[in-house]
């Protein structure tokens, strides 16, 4: 609320960022996992009697991954630094100032890649077998600490754990619960990737199907680790998530598998189920290495795309509705304003600074309401719409949720007046053609107000008398 | 009563006897003389070409009718034809899955049938239907039919008011056929209008009649392609012998699609996960129709061809949208020539117009 709305329709600010986000957490693991491939795939070469068949193969895996991960991740990892600025300024700003040397660090790593790969690249013809082994080495060590440092941010993010805004130790908010687990996570999901894009290298060797199955074979390997430790990381990266979310994703009506499966779930699922997909397809590529096609070996990478989508999507799900667990909510209330009845209730517009001069319960009134405390998650007709949502709503039915919106566990308590709640009720129903103006629910709600203090003096005087 | 002899060339071909597989074929071989079928099967080779990727459709399309099966089951499990929208409330509020399993039985089936148009056009432009495949093309035509009947019955099973809205909107069309119109429509509804008894003749046919008609002739569809071959289009057919490439389809071809099988799996959960399929009030037949209400996408081109002949001119729409099906079936009986000849050429360019109206039509309908 105290920055600029930056109101998109249908998709809404945040998906913006899902979007960007999920296509560069694919580019930027497969960066890091992509680095160990080809150190590991240097020294390999080195021992075969194939070597410098294998190093002309590698060179072509160099050049895609360089092209793909340098060009793409920083196109998208930019976009996520202008997107989430214009969503959500007031977390970024806090992660910017808490974290600023991570930042710092995250930025020199980032050099350091760029640097190394670039080194290793071009390079190729020039250096020194054990400068090449160096410089591929070096390179995946460097990347590694760029999601080292990253992880740490991330994970703050949904387990702040110890910090809090008194306590703003960089090591309790970057050590947070969720860190450990996480780390190893993303880090064997890196190996897998980069053994995908290995597969899908392989398939683009013609004419010698002996030397495709031995690459195959190599690339396939490094499936394996994440295969069998990934499941289990996750028990212990599902023991550090907060208890809300944990009912939240049971939520549905029976188990966790319940039938209404909160979208949540459903990512989770996604997630699960890509995961055992790749393995199988993997599998299938292992029993036939020579059958193995471009097409089918993209097709496993975009499997891992959609895994990728299930567990982002799951992870920041999983923080609502906060932007930083506890702390901060979505729509910029801070979480120790809530305590504050008096700040809680006061007339929202003078508070919040982005927005013209508007008339108190006028037709514009809620419609700011709207786009400065709800926009950040809903959007009117598109994602998490509001429309869809508010259907069954009557003008007071709504004025009256509002106001205790927050028991239900995934929305943040309403920050407003009565004239504020009865403006955006009243702008809610008008997206259904409704027209219950706020100043009518308003007067409906003091007029029960009014029977109901009225009803319960009669109640008061007929129980004296009955005595 | 001796065993059958198996065969030398069997013998050359399958793992020696010490081998587990070994002894397992050789178990069935001596029990059942099927040599010739499973040599026939092991020469099935797909040319390989700049087009082989159009090869893929088909057996994409018979996933995603696989996956249709299989949820479909699933989804019999606890659906009611006599509580139709309690049932299916209950799978999506209640039932353990049920909400992406019935989610995940809506997208398939709307991919099915883009992949199954994928396949039809594809082996259209690529003249696959000339002789000797004529009636690989006839039965893979009426499978197409029978794909659209099943979209078309399963699409009121949940009886909420969209898709109650849309099946009365769609039966209604059928009443405009001449002569036997109104008789059909009555047939395919039950009565006067759609009610409960619709629901029971498209249930039955749903997951009765249509999966047998489906099966039967995508079993003919199929056996016409094993015993054929794979069609190869004339650029690859004038190609000298030793420039041709082809790739065993058992099981070098087969592993090269379980990928993308598996991307398709996973596309459907993710389908499932962040557009799951919604279930609409009740369907109140005394209500009005939801304001704009459409067919779905792959309905929607006639639907809106037939509007631009509306009242009199009614009868000149519907005899257009015949003749466009009618001309696709009948293609392998006017084009016949290999290399292709002026016919083919005619043929080409009526595949082309008929495509691309539908894709104008189709988002003209969307949009409009």
């Amino acid at each position: 609320m105290n920055y600029p709305v930056w109101d998109i329709p249908f998709l809404g600010n945040g998906l913006v960022v899902a979007i960007i986000a999920i296509i560069h957490i694919l580019i930027s693991h497969l960066a890091i996992g992509g680095g160990a491939f080809l150190f590991i795939a240097e020294i390999w070469s080195n021992r075969q009697n194939n070597g410098p068949q294998i190093r002309d193969w590698l060179h072509k895996y160099a050049t895609f991954f360089l092209v793909y991960t340098t060009v793409f991740g920083a196109v998208t990892g930019v976009g996520i630094w202008f997107a989430i600025q214009l969503a959500n300024a007031e977390a970024t700003s806090l992660l910017i100032h808490q974290f600023v040397f991570a930042w710092a660090i995250e930025w020199v790593m980032f050099l350091g890649e760029l640097t190394t790969l670039y080194l290793y690249f071009y390079g190729w013809h020039k250096n020194s077998r054990s400068m090449q082994v160096f410089l591929a080495g070096a390179y995946f060590v460097i990347a590694w600490g760029s999601l080292f440092v990253i992880n740490g941010i991330l994970t703050f993010m949904l387990t702040p754990g110890a910090w809090n805004l008194d306590n703003t130790s960089i090591a309790a908010g970057f050590f947070n619960p969720g860190y450990v687990s996480s780390l190893f996570i993303r880090t064997l999901v890196m190996i897998l990737l980069a053994g995908l894009f290995g597969i899908i290298m392989a398939t683009r060797i013609k004419d010698d199907d002996n030397f495709k199955e031995k690459i195959i074979n190599f690339s396939a390997k490094w499936v394996i680790p994440a295969a069998i430790i990934v499941p289990l990381l996750m028990l212990w990266y599902w023991s550090t998530l907060p208890a809300n979310t944990i009912a939240l994703i049971k939520s549905g009506a029976t188990g966790l598998a319940g039938g209404k499966l909160e979208v949540i779930t459903r990512y989770f699922w996604l997630a699960l189920v890509s995961g055992v997909l790749i393995v199988f397809g993997t599998l299938f590529t292992i029993i036939r290495p020579k059958a193995a096609t471009t097409i089918g070996a993209i097709s496993l990478f975009l499997v891992a795309q959609f895994g990728v989508m299930g567990a982002e999507f799951f992870r920041e799900m999983a923080r609502k509705p906060y932007v930083i667990y506890g702390v901060l909510f979505s729509n910029g209330l801070w979480q120790y304003q809530t305590r504050d009845e008096q700040y809680m209730k006061a007339d929202y517009l003078d508070k919040a600074l982005w927005h013209p001069n508007i008339e108190p319960l006028g037709q514009q009134h809620g419609e700011w309401i709207f786009r400065l405390q709800c926009a950040s998650c809903h959007t009117r007709d598109g994602y998490r719409s509001i429309i869809s949502r508010t259907e069954q709503w009557t003008g007071d039915f709504g004025f009256r949720w509002l106001e205790t919106m927050d028991q239900q566990g995934v929305m943040p308590p309403f920050q407003g007046s009565d004239q504020d709640r009865a403006a955006l009720s009243s702008y809610l129903i008008s997206l259904h053609g409704e027209q219950t103006s706020a100043q009518e629910i308003l007067d409906q709600y003091r007029k029960a107000q009014a029977d109901s203090i009225s009803a319960a003096a009669t109640d008061t005087i007929a129980t004296e008398e009955l005595k | 009563m001796a065993d059958y002899p198996i065969p030398p060339e069997a013998e050359k071909q399958i793992p020696p006897e010490h081998k587990l597989t070994g002894k397992v074929a050789r178990f069935l071989l001596k029990r059942y003389p099927i040599w010739p079928i499973i040599d026939h099967l092991a020469q099935k080779v797909v040319p390989v070409h700049k087009h082989t990727i159009w090869y893929n459709m088909g057996g994409i399309a018979l996933f995603f009718l696989l996956v249709q099966i299989v949820t479909g089951l699933l989804l019999m499990v606890y659906y009611r034809p006599a509580l139709p929208w309690a049932s299916v409330q209950r799978i999506v509020m209640e039932i353990s899955f049920g909400n992406i399993i019935r989610s995940i039985h809506h997208w398939s089936a709307n991919l099915m049938v883009l992949f199954l148009f994928l396949h039809m056009f594809s082996a259209f432009f690529m003249k696959a239907y000339r002789p000797p495949r004529e009636f690989t093309w006839l039965t893979g035509a009426a499978l197409m039919g029978i794909v659209l009947l099943f979209c078309f019955s399963g699409y009121l099973l949940p009886w909420d008011a969209l898709s109650f809205f849309a099946t009365r909107v769609g039966i209604s069309e059928i009443e405009k056929a001449p002569v036997i119109g109104m008789w059909l429509a009555g047939l395919v509804r039950g009565g006067p209008d759609v009610t409960i008894d619709t629901i029971g003749r498209f249930y039955v046919l749903h997951v009765t009649a249509l999966p047998l008609a489906v099966l039967m002739l995508l079993g003919i569809h199929l056996f016409f392609i094993q015993i054929q071959g794979v069609s190869e289009p004339d650029s690859f057919a004038a190609l000298p012998k030793e420039k041709k490439r082809y790739h065993k389809f058992f099981t070098e071809f087969m592993f090269g699609e379980l990928p993308v099988w598996l991307f398709f799996s996973a596309l459907l959960v993710a389908l499932a996960a962040a557009f799951p399929r919604e279930l609409a009030p009740e369907a109140d037949p005394y209500a009005s129709a939801p304001v704009g209400i459409k067919p779905e996408w792959y309905f929607l081109s006639q639907f809106q061809l037939l509007k631009l002949f509306p009242g009199e001119i009614e009868m000149v729409g519907m005899v257009l949208m015949a003749l466009i099906p009618i001309g696709m079936l009948l293609v392998p009986f006017y084009d016949r020539s290999i290399p292709t000849d002026r016919r083919g050429k005619i043929a080409t360019l009526f595949g082309i117009v008929v495509l691309t109206g539908m894709i104008i039509f189709t988002v003209w309908g969307y949009i409009s």
